[in-house]
């Protein structure tokens, strides 16, 4: 039952809508209107078909569904929106989080478990939600004696950095945030980066488990490092560019490189599950021997953001993967050319090649995905000096075997220009 | 001259090198380092040279700072403070390198690079691929002994480390009173 004031009166209640009203109309008067004229004056505005965006046009767009059709279609085309929506962030935290929810589901599966199930209704799909709000309202504790800056700065470098790599990945013709000359090396270089964020971290939880977790985990990276950039140079080699869009224009010219630097590709494959730090390479967070590892003091919204980071990177390496030897997004033609939806008319915003190779492409990368998280579920973590050894003895030879059988293919006529199989 | 990017870069490297050299938590020091290190990298970017700049960041942001870092982390900071430093070496080593880089700048303003090679803002980006052609052919000695030096090198340090590793097996045979 609902309770009102005992000294309620009904011309009060108008009264203090009226002022709400009167209050509304002063702030609009006296701040919107001028800002709108600020706009008007002041800032370059983009042009819209014929006419140029003005906020009073914006505001009739808006209005109207039909009529935002080519505002969207601007927004579009603009850095904004390729940095933060399409093939920048929001894409990869989105294919991030898709692969935290799979991940459990998968490995349950796998070890005849349920896995998440409560929180709704089907098969706990909500589950990644509900983390997501427990993280957040979780309290952040940071440890006594830490090293406050680098606490707090580190799990946001691991995020921006995840996200400097995804935005070199090319997942449609056109659409990638950065087309470098020197993609790859620039993709290395950024990856250099996380054994020095994971080191920092570690040193400024002021506690030990961390600290061997962050040695650990300089080991291993250093010790992939190498064998990770020689395999994707039989790639450069067979491809002659380090252009991530010239190597998947390669590959739609000839076949897939993985048919023919097959090593290669396991090396990569393998290198990159040392990189993320998965099971069977996962001793920086070796739960079972040192607590969590480099994450053993990370609580609440920094553990969710060094998460969210790790996880973009395990996107952005599949998405890599799938680049350099599944010929990106190469694929047959399954979407129609004309798409009309009842209600408003999409087809300015309706690409097929793009939407196309967006398709392939997030398959094959879900794909990869799957490969990275099945051995979680089957293998044992090994040992570090066994982990070193496979890096620097192993996996370096295993490469070059591979980088002169690229370079017969090349030097034989096979492949590069003017070669036997190129289309 | 004024190009706000350039000073900026400028602003940044040499600020966070002498953040490096001043202060005193030697860790942060390192970063001020690896920073400084990037803004190099940010300088061979603007000069077109992205090839360079991509190895700069990989080698000595990737691998030199979190060497120097790694370092730093184990060793024990207080006994290498325990000297307070002087004022008047200070001084006299902000005068000496400020007399260095005004005399290097004089020559290189009275020299014939300057203004040679005219203005560099519609100079294309470098083509890696020409540099490696020019390495293969008309530089093809230089890269050779580079090689010879670097495979020396690698090889002697192979050397060493190996020899080391047999001594002290060796050693603690010895101490263990085995005989095998």
């Amino acid at each position: 039952m609902a309770s009102y004031p005992q000294n309620f009166r009904f011309g009060e209640f108008v009264g203090s809508i009226l002022w709400l009203v009167f209050w509304v109309l002063i702030i609009v008067t006296l701040v919107g209107l001028p800002l709108v004229f600020i706009v008007l004056f002041y800032v370059p505005l983009p042009p819209i078909g014929d006419e140029v965006l003005t906020p009073y046009l914006f505001l009739t767009m808006v209005v109207d569904p039909s009529r935002t059709i080519p505002i969207v279609e601007h927004l579009m085309t603009t850095d904004l929106f390729r940095v933060a929506v399409f093939p920048g962030f929001t894409y990869g935290a989105l294919i991030g989080g898709l692969t935290i929810f799979i991940e459990r589901k998968f490995l349950a599966k796998m070890q005849l478990r349920v896995g998440p199930l409560y929180a709704g209704k089907i098969e706990g799909i909500f589950q990644l939600i509900a983390d997501g709000l427990k993280l957040i309202a979780k309290e952040i504790i940071v440890p006594s004696g830490a090293d406050k800056p680098i606490f707090w700065a580190a799990p946001i470098a691991f995020v921006s950095v995840s996200a400097a790599v995804v935005t070199l990945i090319p997942v449609a013709p056109g659409w990638v945030v950065a087309d470098l000359d020197v993609g790859l090396l620039a993709v290395f270089a950024i990856l250099g980066f996380f054994p020095l964020i994971a080191l920092l971290f570690s040193w400024a939880s002021n506690s030990k488990y961390p600290f061997i977790g962050g040695l650990r985990a300089l080991h291993q990276m250093i010790a992939f490092e190498i064998p990770f950039i020689l395999s994707a140079l039989s790639v450069v080699i067979l491809s002659g560019t380090l252009n991530l869009t010239g190597v998947v224009e390669a590959q739609l010219q000839s076949y897939w490189f993985i048919f023919f630097v097959p090593i290669s590709a396991f090396v990569f494959y393998i290198s990159s599950l040392a990189e993320l730090e998965r099971i069977p390479f996962d001793l920086p967070e070796a739960e079972s021997e040192i607590v969590a590892g480099w994450l053993t003091e990370t609580s609440g919204m920094i553990y969710g953001l060094l998460q969210l980071g790790s996880y973009i990177k395990t996107y952005a390496l599949a998405a890599l993967f799938v680049v350099l030897f599944l010929g990106g997004w190469a694929g047959p033609q399954v979407f129609p050319q004309e798409f009309h939806t009842p209600l408003v008319d999409i087809s300015p915003l309706y690409d097929p090649v793009a939407a196309n190779a967006t398709l392939w492409f997030t398959l094959k990368t879900f794909g990869m995905i799957m490969l990275f998280l099945l051995p979680r579920g089957i293998s044992p973590r090994i040992r570090i000096d066994i982990l070193l050894h496979t890096g620097w003895y192993k996996l370096i030879v295993l490469t070059f075997i591979n980088m002169f059988i690229a370079l017969a293919l090349i030097y034989g006529g096979i492949l590069g220009p003017g070669g036997l199989l190129v289309r | 001259m004024a190009d706000p990017v350039f000073i900026g870069v400028a602003v940044l490297t040499v600020g966070s090198a002498i953040i490096a050299l001043e202060t005193r938590e030697l860790i942060y020091g390192a970063i001020a380092l690896a920073i400084s290190m990037l803004g190099v990298a940010g300088f061979f970017l603007l000069l077109d040279a992205p090839f360079v700049a991509m190895f700069q960041i990989a080698v000595y942001v990737g691998a030199v700072a979190v060497l120097i870092i790694f370092t730093v982390m184990l060793v024990r900071t207080q006994a290498l403070f325990s000297v307070k430093e002087d004022k008047k070496r200070k001084g006299a080593g902000i005068a000496l390198m400020l007399i260095i880089m005004a005399s290097l700048g004089a020559l290189l303003l009275a020299s014939g690079l300057n203004g040679q090679f005219g203005n560099f803002n519609d100079s294309e980006a470098i083509d890696f691929r020409e540099i490696g052609e020019q390495m293969l052919t008309y530089y093809a000695p230089t890269l050779i002994i580079m090689a010879l030096t670097l495979a020396g090198s690698v090889i002697a340090a192979l050397a060493l480390a190996r020899r080391e590793e047999v001594t002290s097996i060796d050693g603690e045979g010895q101490q263990n009173g085995r005989t095998d």
